[in-house]
């Protein structure tokens, strides 16, 4: 064994020394977990999340990281929910033991997977974002959970009126008669709650169909049967996934029931995958109206850019914008709070109120929370299906066509 | 509701319960056969649905290798070549590893092997789901046919009432009962089928009687794997499938089996007939979310009233 000299001793305690400085200097990484459906009839549009979450990591690393945080890189964790709510929840178990350093997190794209998720992250004090609608999950006074996304009942009692107006302005009778058909979600579930109990009252309609089913659809004749009967002017579709929209809009087709008869009104950014323009045809969709949380607008053409080069997906839409939007929002809470603690940045989130960098994702055009986690003044988008590709129709802050009403009605 | 209406709605659930019901009938004598032969429960057999289905895909879409034969015949036709190569698979998993769980090998053992044959049966449908996901993507395809979305409409006489026939689940259906027959065919009045009831019956004595019954078990297996497949593949044309669609339709083959009576090829195809039936028709009465809670309530009955299955007594055993 070689003996340890004055000299071997003095290099060892100056590499030491220089290590710890070293480690000092470098700026540790600051976590963000994203956990949504990446297996199973949701996966489709977790990977769509995904592609955007992956951009705005880039984006922010390659602008020189958390500034409050000395440059400090992000680190996006990705995490499967798998098919169902007990694999959503169990995959946050294993998120939270696995990585207790988080500073946030966001998922879980279906309703039902981020309350079973959130009520895991809720007792590990982690914020978490998400872009699912239904209002329970901002309903059970949790204070680390944030909904970007207009709830689904305020989803509701925005969009039927617009609907309503959107006939008239196309010089079409109002409508009196509307069906409802979705799956048995939570955010549908949310949503036709509003629906039944305030919106139709309110606008004086009649449902002449109300039909809930449980996803996935094996085949939708039954259903589109009692739509035939009842002759809604229009029809709301709450489905989940691209699967269901397919069966729901290729039985329409067969029945006779285009979108150019009966006014179809889908909701959620499924209904904008691209898609479905393989799994149904162009025709089948072309003028098929959807109400969702968000979409790009005019002012996101340099990011659509990069995003449709960087994927070579047809379009940047809905789940992709939120991914982008959340890992943003964080990005700003994280130098709000001038700290990777997840409380601080949960106290950040709060705390905010930004008209400017990622508010600008919005059409709103402002990024602030109340008290229960919802963002204030959150719209409702509309976008209609034209020659195979969905264009944003409201409001005006992100549409570039006018929207289009069947001439049947 | 009028009498009009309620006519159409009567008559659309039932041709929708029928044709559907007959893929069902078909999805589920696979999995009969499997059962009825080898006393095999194959866990895995809703992935094998899945791999008819992306069989099929490739097919027609993949290669080009049955587009010459345009969108209306070529998805048909890739469902039924989807048959003869799940087939080799279904015979290559037998061969390296359910031949290990099962058959003589395991006969005269406490278990009969069934605790090993439902640990690698699921381990089975584990691999090819996520091997699925890995190789296909999560992107839901589907097997493009314009037959999925247009209809023959047949007046009923009533008004105007009118019965919608789906043009894809009508071929998809004469197809099912085609491919049905021919088993039965094939079952009754073949050397290979009397060899097959006879290694079901008694596998010993077949042996006696110069029967390979691991062959004859390896056969049946790939032929239950192949006829699920084609149901898979009936199916590609009018519905979106994943990876993961085969878990959704394997709870409805086993109660399409057990409705019929466990262990009767046949009447498996009756219990999936019956299973799409009362899927179909019980949304005319009850919300649809209860559609698949209504197949367990009537095979909870059936189960109570008649334990041997609707068809048990009076369908031929394997």
């Amino acid at each position: 064994m070689t003996p340890i000299n004055r000299r071997t001793a003095l290099a060892g305690a100056t590499v030491l020394a220089g290590t710890r400085f070293a480690r000092a200097q470098a700026k540790p990484d600051v976590k963000l977990a994203m956990l949504v459906p990446l297996s199973g009839p949701w996966a489709r549009s977790g990977l769509l999340e995904q592609m955007g979450a992956r951009m705005a990591i880039e984006d922010i690393n390659n602008n020189g990281g958390i500034k409050a945080l000395g440059g400090a890189k992000l680190k996006l964790l990705e995490f499967d929910a798998g098919e169902s709510a007990e694999k959503a929840k169990d995959a946050a178990q294993r998120m939270v033991a696995q990585e207790p350093d988080l500073s946030g997190g966001f998922g879980c794209w279906l309703s039902t997977f981020t309350l079973a998720a959130t009520e895991v992250t809720e007792r590990a004090e982690l914020p978490w974002m998400t872009l699912s609608y239904s209002d329970l999950i901002t309903n059970r006074g949790f204070k680390y959970v944030f909904q970007a996304s207009p709830t689904a009942d305020a989803q509701a009692k925005d969009l039927v009126p617009i609907i309503m107006d959107m006939a008239e302005k196309a010089g079409a009778k109002r409508p009196s008669k509307v069906a409802l058909v979705g799956d048995n979600s939570a955010s549908s579930v949310s949503f036709y709650k509003a629906i039944r109990e305030i919106v139709i009252p309110e606008q004086k309609l009649i449902s002449v169909a109300d039909e809930i089913f449980t996803p996935p659809l094996a085949d939708a004749t039954t259903i589109v049967q009692k739509l035939r009967t009842g002759k809604p002017d229009f029809v709301l579709l709450q489905s989940t996934n691209a699967g269901d929209d397919k069966i729901l809009v290729d039985k329409f087709a067969e029945f006779g029931l285009t979108s150019q008869k009966m006014a179809m009104v889908g909701g959620g950014g499924h209904w904008c995958q691209p898609e479905l323009t393989k799994l149904t045809t162009k025709e089948h969709l072309e003028g098929v109206i959807v109400g969702l949380a968000n979409w790009p607008g005019k002012a996101m053409a340099d990011i659509t850019r990069r995003f449709i080069e960087r994927t070579k997906e047809p379009w940047f839409g809905h789940d992709s914008l939120f991914g982008y939007t959340h890992v943003m929002t964080y990005a700003a809470a994280l130098e709000h709070a001038g700290s990777a603690d997840k409380n601080k940045v949960m106290q950040a989130l709060h705390t905010m109120d930004i008209k400017d960098g990622p508010a600008r994702f919005f059409p709103d055009g402002r990024i602030k929370f109340d008290e229960k986690g919802r963002r204030v003044g959150a719209k409702l988008c509309v976008v209609q299906w034209r020659n195979g590709e969905p264009v944003p129709v409201f409001p005006d802050a992100v549409a570039t066509h006018q929207a289009v009403w069947p001439r049947a009605s | 509701m009028d009498i009009e209406s309620l006519i159409e709605n009567v008559l659309n659930a039932l041709t929708a319960g029928v044709t559907i019901g007959c893929i069902y009938g078909l999805m589920c004598i696979g999995l009969g056969l499997i059962f009825g032969i080898m006393k095999v429960v194959n866990f895995a057999q809703g992935e094998l649905l899945m791999l008819g289905m992306f069989a099929s895909l490739y097919l027609v879409t993949g290669g080009g290798i049955l587009a010459f034969l345009g969108p209306n015949i070529g998805p048909f036709v890739g469902a039924l070549l989807a048959g003869p190569i799940v087939f080799v698979v279904g015979a290559l998993i037998h061969k390296f590893l359910i031949s290990r769980v099962s058959g003589l090998k395991t006969a005269g053992s406490i278990d009969d092997g069934h605790f090993g044959q439902l640990i690698v049966t699921l381990g089975i449908s584990l691999i090819l789901q996520n091997g699925g996901m890995i190789v296909f993507g999560s992107t839901p395809f589907t097997v493009r046919t314009p037959l999925s979305s247009s209809a023959i409409e047949v007046a009923v006489g009533y008004g105007d009432a009118t019965v919608f026939l789906n043009k894809a689940k009508l071929i998809a259906c004469a197809i099912a009962i085609a491919s049905a027959l021919a088993l039965y065919l094939v079952m009754e009045f073949t050397r290979i089928g009397k060899a097959l009831r006879a290694a079901a019956d008694n596998p010993t004595a077949a042996t006696y009687m110069g029967i390979d019954v691991d062959k004859y078990y390896r056969m049946a297996f790939g032929m239950g794997c192949g006829i699920t497949a084609i149901a898979g593949g009936l199916m590609a044309t009018y519905l979106s499938f994943g990876p993961f669609v085969g878990f959704d339709y394997v709870i409805i083959m086993y109660s399409g089996v057990v409705l019929g009576g466990i262990g009767s090829i046949m009447g498996a195809f009756w219990g999936g007939l019956t299973v799409g039936f009362v899927q179909q028709f019980s949304a005319l009465l009850l919300p649809p979310q209860l559609q698949n809670a209504m197949i367990f309530i009537v095979f909870l009955l059936i189960v109570l009233l008649r334990p041997q299955g609707l068809f048990g007594r009076s369908a031929e055993r394997a």
